[in-house]
């Protein structure tokens, strides 16, 4: 089980610390683990699993934040990954986001978060849901309460209904005036296309994100109109199973507010919306680059928000480089982006320029991978499809809507 | 109340928490559950029945909330007390699904711990299949499951059997006794092959394990996905298995830090059964936001399901991956190239070609020094069209030659290295290889001086093979190369090409001044023993095939061992099948005796295990077959890396001067060293465990600092209370090649202390693989500064 929980700034330091057992874990464990940070780079930040001298740790990284858990027994080491996840994700739900900051100015939520967390080392109350009702989020109202009254707890003195309900991830008396559900599809497109331009991978990982606002223990039962599309499916809790294996039907007790109710992921599609050509030339020590973006197939929709980022690889002295259309930016590590924001009707947006190789080298040998990010309100690219939303005892006024969203996720073009 | 943890009011809480676990509020119970462990932890022996009464009270609960944090506590105060268990496997199976998810982590492994111990493997599954085939020759009862197995007609025998075989056994041995077992004569196999099966359809517990657990590979919470496919992984029937290859791989698509803990367990399901992975090979395509671990990853697992069906757009994702920024993860492509190409024979052609060509490219540029990473690429890239071409010599005579031809141009000493070796090693293959021969020993010899001292040792070694299987007329050419460059190498500045040339200018005296005169005949007549020494040494190499790398990971799916390699504290293998007492149905009562025998016995086993490994080790060295692991893998196995071939000249070095001081010295010095070493050793973990008795238990880390050689290797140990554990791994601390001959390693040993149950025993292992004595070696504790003056202690070894 896991014995410790540690939050370290991005330069080393520990924000927070919390023991969950008898057997204390000494501070000196991130020292270690620091040292070997700053001795091997980054490969080892990006290490999940570790063997250190006296304890395993669990590490993920989060906005500059690590988090690190510590045991020294056989666990799964899935759980204390899951597990440091889900606290970052929390977190940064009650915070706002996530800084060094923000958490040092709100100790107190965070350590009673982590507290209503994980007991003994085992992970307690991880539902969102549950645990703002618990613990109240911070705003500028507590704050003055707590500086006025002297009082600083925000742990709340009833004890959550659910915890002893049969659907433990629903308050029991939910009241509403307005009865709204929203249900969101948002998609993410994890594309490679390769040297040649040819589509290597096209695949959709999307979720279906639900907003309920309804009183009472509402019954739904969402159905979609071509579920024979869904590759792999995962669930929230909530939803039964039983009637998803006979007839593909979501049926469920939501969860109070916005939840995830699945996940998916639809595989090789045959198109991505906006195509991307890099062209890189290099001789005599220069080396010349030239990429156009344009949009392929229009899905209907405006595609917004798109940004073009790659590394120049490490032999690349200086780099300058314009564009058409947009901005770009070079930053210090090499890292150039180019945001496009919408591709105007007149022209293809194209960017240029020459860089220059490390002395010696003649010709450009390897060469940057270009992530494409972008965003398509209105439309899900997978082509998923919500046939209905069904209530049982309907309220007197449901209001019901649907939206969906598709942007870029691992999209990637090699060059 | 539970969370003070004062040992006075222990048993004032223990009453309370068993009231409260009769609580009619589902929550009151719940806590009662989570308090339990913390008792537990007070370590009273009074209590514990108690406790384990009240654990069992909560599992029969109703409530899935209770369950799952019952779950929690019986996995932590009694993991193998599974009477508590068999008294409501089936209610604790129907609510499985309902239990909150980190509950159900636990609960899943408890129940397949449980199934393991009460009724066996399944007789369908993969686990079993082997076993049975091996038992089938011994015991004629098992047969019909072998037969229907064949009945079943799956896509059989396309996966690695022996490696399933060996995952299978591990799972449920543990490494340890694997590995002392295997050291032992197949004795006792049978005994657990006699191990009863179950069938999956006719059995209604395992049958309801894995119905509940399939609903289960749908969750969000990917460690309950895991542990779910590592149930179906070993229980469910071969053609079922396949139902958790699309839940693993979507969760690869959560964070990236579960990702690689995903990407190690499919490695090991992918390695045993590939025809599993082969439809998604796509998943594994590297994207650039991987960190560098799982782009290594992935290439291996790519490279071991790949087909011929899918080789050709996996290639073309290599090309990509080949001109990557990131050259550490393009020298794993080519390697990933090579593997793939001994895989599937007949893309040999095409992967050399494509080899070729990107050595040709990394000449063009490589003349400057552009860092080490593309030096990694090409050296990478020699080692993969080594391995290719080992497989079949005869028909890549092409690809030898321009390898011979490029040697010009190739600056780097490790790929000039491997060249030259090959320049030795077929140098009898095909027609026009030998006519070249002459030309390129010449071109070595005139370069020789310039060359890196790997570089010099190896061309020595070359000569000498070319030598040993020259005929007729190029006979005196080489001949007369081979004197010159032992004049050279004489003067050289290095102290290694002086050995061996003064070495290699011993054994051949003879030859060398009687063979000019009379040539052939003379050949014949002088194979006296330097000679057939050197015929041994050299013409040997040939047959030793590299081994398979067995790093593979033997552990449970989804457990901590299994990622980092070693069995972690508290990690224990699956029950011995059927090895539960708490059978309800009887039947198989005389098997209970029978299996408890065997417990017996392999405890005994276990606790010789720990001299097991290096007095086997030691026979082997004994018995005089010197080219066993040390020296065959240098020179063929490309696992071992690029570090490793450089080191090749000085480690092929070692063994041939001891040979070299004559058949019954050789024979009377290892005698005398391996006598010596078992007090040695005892000496050793005494004074270490001395040293640590000042300490806090915990860390230490020590090291061992020898004051002949000005190296010094620190490596960290880390030590919890691995009482229970079966482990004979050893890790080394200094290999001979850094240490100058000098060889350290180390393991922990299986008995527990006898001082302090807090305490570790260690055992250190020293071993002279140098010609020179070695006098004051001290292991020095590096945390307490307590020299631990082993200074006194001359090594045995070293009387010479």
């Amino acid at each position: 089980m896991l014995q410790c929980i540690f939050l370290l700034a991005d330069n080393g330091a520990v924000i927070l610390e919390k023991q969950l057992t008898g057997h204390r874990v000494d501070r000196s464990i991130c020292d270690w683990f620091w040292d070997h940070v700053i001795s091997q780079g980054d490969s080892f930040k990006s290490m999940p699993v570790i063997a250190s001298p006296t304890h395993y740790i669990f590490q993920i990284v989060r906005a500059g934040i690590t988090f690190l858990a510590c045991t020294q027994v056989e666990m799964p080491p899935l759980m204390g990954i899951e597990f440091l996840c889900r606290v970052a994700d929390i977190l940064s739900d009650y915070l706002g986001e996530l800084n060094e900051d923000l958490i040092k100015d709100n100790f107190v939520i965070v350590y009673e978060l982590l507290d209503e967390m994980i007991d003994n080392g085992f992970p307690l109350t991880t539902e969102p849901n549950i645990l703002r009702e618990m613990i109240a989020p911070p705003n500028i109202v507590s704050k003055m309460l707590s500086v006025v009254t002297g009082n600083s707890s925000n742990v709340s003195d009833i004890l959550p209904g659910a915890t002893a309900s049969c659907v433990p991830w629903r308050p029991t008396d939910v009241k509403y005036a307005n009865n709204e559900v929203y249900v969101d599809l948002v998609e993410e497109m994890d594309a490679i296309i390769n040297r040649d331009g040819v589509l290597v991978k096209c695949e959709i990982y999307g979720e279906v994100q639900v907003n309920c606002l309804l009183s009472g223990l509402p019954d739904l039962t969402l159905s979609f109109a071509n579920p024979s599309i869904l590759h792999d499916v995962r669930f929230h809790p909530c939803v039964r199973f039983r009637p998803w294996e006979s007839h593909q039907i979501l049926s469920f007790v939501p969860p109070d507010g916005q939840f995830k109710l699945m996940s998916y992921r639809v595989k090789k599609l045959k198109s991505t919306p906006i195509y991307v050509k890099p062209q890189l030339t290099s001789d005599a020590g220069t080396c010349r680059i030239s990429v156009m973006v344009g949009i392929r197939n229009d899905p209907g929709k405006t595609i917004d928000s798109i940004i073009l980022q790659f590394q120049l690889p490490p032999c690349i002295l200086s780099a300058d480089l314009t564009s058409n259309h947009g901005t770009v930016n070079v930053l210090s590590n090499k890292i150039c982006t180019w945001s496009i924001g919408r591709i105007p009707k007149d022209k293809a947006p194209s960017l240029s320029g020459t860089m220059v190789l490390e002395t010696g080298l003649e010709t450009l040998r390897v060469f940057p991978t270009f992530q494409v990010e972008f965003r398509i309100m209105g439309v899900a690219l997978s082509g998923l499809q919500i046939d209905k939303l069904d209530l049982q005892n309907v309220p007197n006024r449901l209001y019901k809507g649907f939206r969906a969203v598709t942007r870029a996720g691992e999209y990637e073009v090699r060059s | 109340m539970a969370g003070i943890r004062l040992h006075v009011i222990s048993p004032l809480v223990l009453v309370a928490v068993g009231k409260c676990a009769r609580d009619p509020s589902v929550f009151v119970r719940k806590c009662a559950a989570n308090a339990l462990p913390k008792l537990h932890e007070l370590r009273q022996e009074e209590i514990t029945s108690a406790i384990e009464e009240i654990v069992g009270i909560l599992l029969n609960d109703r409530s899935p909330g209770v369950v799952g944090a019952a779950a929690a506590a019986f996995a932590s105060i009694c993991p193998n007390n599974f009477t508590l268990i068999g008294r409501n496997y089936r209610n604790l199976c129907q609510i499985l699904p309902d239990v909150e998810e980190w509950g159900q982590i636990l609960l899943i492994e408890i129940l397949l711990r449980y199934v393991v111990a009460s009724h066996g493997l399944v007789k369908e599954s993969i686990m079993s299949s082997l076993l049975c085939i091996e038992s089938s020759h011994s015991e004629k009862d098992v047969f019909d499951v072998n037969v229907a197995l064949e009945d079943n007609g799956i896509p059989s025998r396309t996966y690695d059997s022996e490696l399933v075989n060996l995952v299978s056994r591990s799972y449920i041995e543990g490494l340890g006794e694997y590995l002392t077992r295997s050291s032992d004569t197949n004795a006792r196999s049978s005994d657990l092959n006699g191990a009863r099966f179950t069938s999956g359809k006719t059995n209604d517990d395992v049958k309801l394990l894995l119905q509940c657990t399939s609903p289960l590979l749908w969750s969000h919470n990917s460690a309950v996905v895991l542990a779910a496919a590592g149930v179906h992984w070993i229980m469910s029937p071969k053609e079922d298995v396949k139902r958790i290859v699309k839940p693993l791989l979507f969760i690869l698509r959560s964070s990236g830090a579960s990702k690689y803990v995903v990407l190690c367990n499919i490695q090991v399901f992918a390695k045993a059964l590939p025809h599993l992975f082969v439809p998604h090979y796509e998943d594994f395509f590297v994207s650039s936001s991987d960190s560098y671990q799982s782009k290594a990853l992935k290439l291996e697992i790519l490279s071991s399901i790949v087909t011929e069906s899918s080789i050709s757009s996996v290639f073309k994702e290599f090309q990509d991956y080949i001109r990557d920024p990131d050259r550490r993860f393009a020298a794993d492509t080519v390697a990933a190239i090579g593997l793939c190409a001994r895989k599937l024979p007949k893309m040999a052609n095409t992967c050399v070609e494509g080899l070729l060509a990107l050595i040709r490219q990394e000449l063009l540029t490589s003349d400057i020094e552009s860092g080490n990473g593309e030096a990694d690429v090409l050296i990478q890239s020699i080692i993969s069209i080594k391995s290719i071409i080992k497989q079949d010599p005869s028909c890549h005579e092409k690809v030898i030659i321009q390898l011979f031809r490029s040697l010009d141009s190739i600056k780097v000493p490790e790929a000039r290295v491997m060249i030259i070796w090959m320049v030795g090693e077929y140098s009898s293959v095909g027609v026009k290889i030998p006519r070249m021969l002459t030309t390129v020993l010449k071109y070595l010899a005139w370069c020789f001086k310039s060359e890196a001292v790997e570089t010099k040792l190896q061309i020595l070694n070359t000569t000498i093979k070319v030598l040993l299987c020259a005929k007729g007329g190029d006979m005196w050419t080489i001949t007369r190369l081979f004197s010159y460059l032992l004049e050279l190498a004489e003067c050289d500045l290095n102290y290694d090409v002086r050995d061996r040339a003064r070495f290699f200018k011993k054994l051949f005296s003879h030859n060398l001044c009687s063979q000019v005169p009379e040539e052939t005949n003379a050949l014949q007549e002088n194979k006296d023993l330097p000679l057939v020494l050197v015929e041994c040494i050299f013409r040997k190499q040939e047959n030793l095939a590299a081994s398979e790398p067995i790093n593979d990971r033997f552990y449970l799916p989804g457990s901590l061992s299994q990622i980092v390699l070693h069995a972690a504290p508290g990690y224990e293998p699956l029950p011995k099948p059927c090895s539960s007492l708490c059978d309800d149905l009887g039947q198989f009562s005389n098997s209970i005796d029978r299996t408890t025998a065997l417990g017996e016995e392999w405890t005994g086993s276990s606790s010789n295990g720990t001299d097991d490994p290096d007095t086997s080790g030691s026979l082997d060295e004994e018995s005089g077959s010197n080219y066993d692991s040390q020296q065959s893998i240098p020179g063929l196995s490309d696992n071992s890396g690029t570090g490793d071939s450089a080191s090749e000249g000085d480690r092929n070095c070692d063994p041939l001067i001891q040979i070299s001081d004559a058949g019954i010295a050789c024979s009377n010095e290892n005698g005398a060293s391996h006598s010596g070493f078992p007090d040695l050793e005892g000496m050793m973990s005494k004074r270490a465990l001395e040293s640590w008795l000042d300490e806090q238990p915990g860390s230490s880390s020590p090291s061992a600092s020898e004051q002949i050689q000005v190296r010094q290797s620190s490596a960290r140990i880390s030590i919890g209370n691995i009482g229970r554990q079966v482990k004979a791994k050893s890790y080394t601390l200094l290999d001979p090649a850094n240490g100058n001959g000098l060889k350290v390693y180390y393991s922990f040993s299986s008995e527990a202390s006898t001082i302090s149950p807090q305490l570790v025993c260690l055992e250190t292992f020293f071993e002279n693989c140098s010609s020179e004595t070695m006098s004051e070696v001290t292991l020095v504790d590096e945390e307490s500064h307590k020299a631990l003056d082993l200074a006194d202690l001359t090594l045995a070894t070293t009387a010479r």
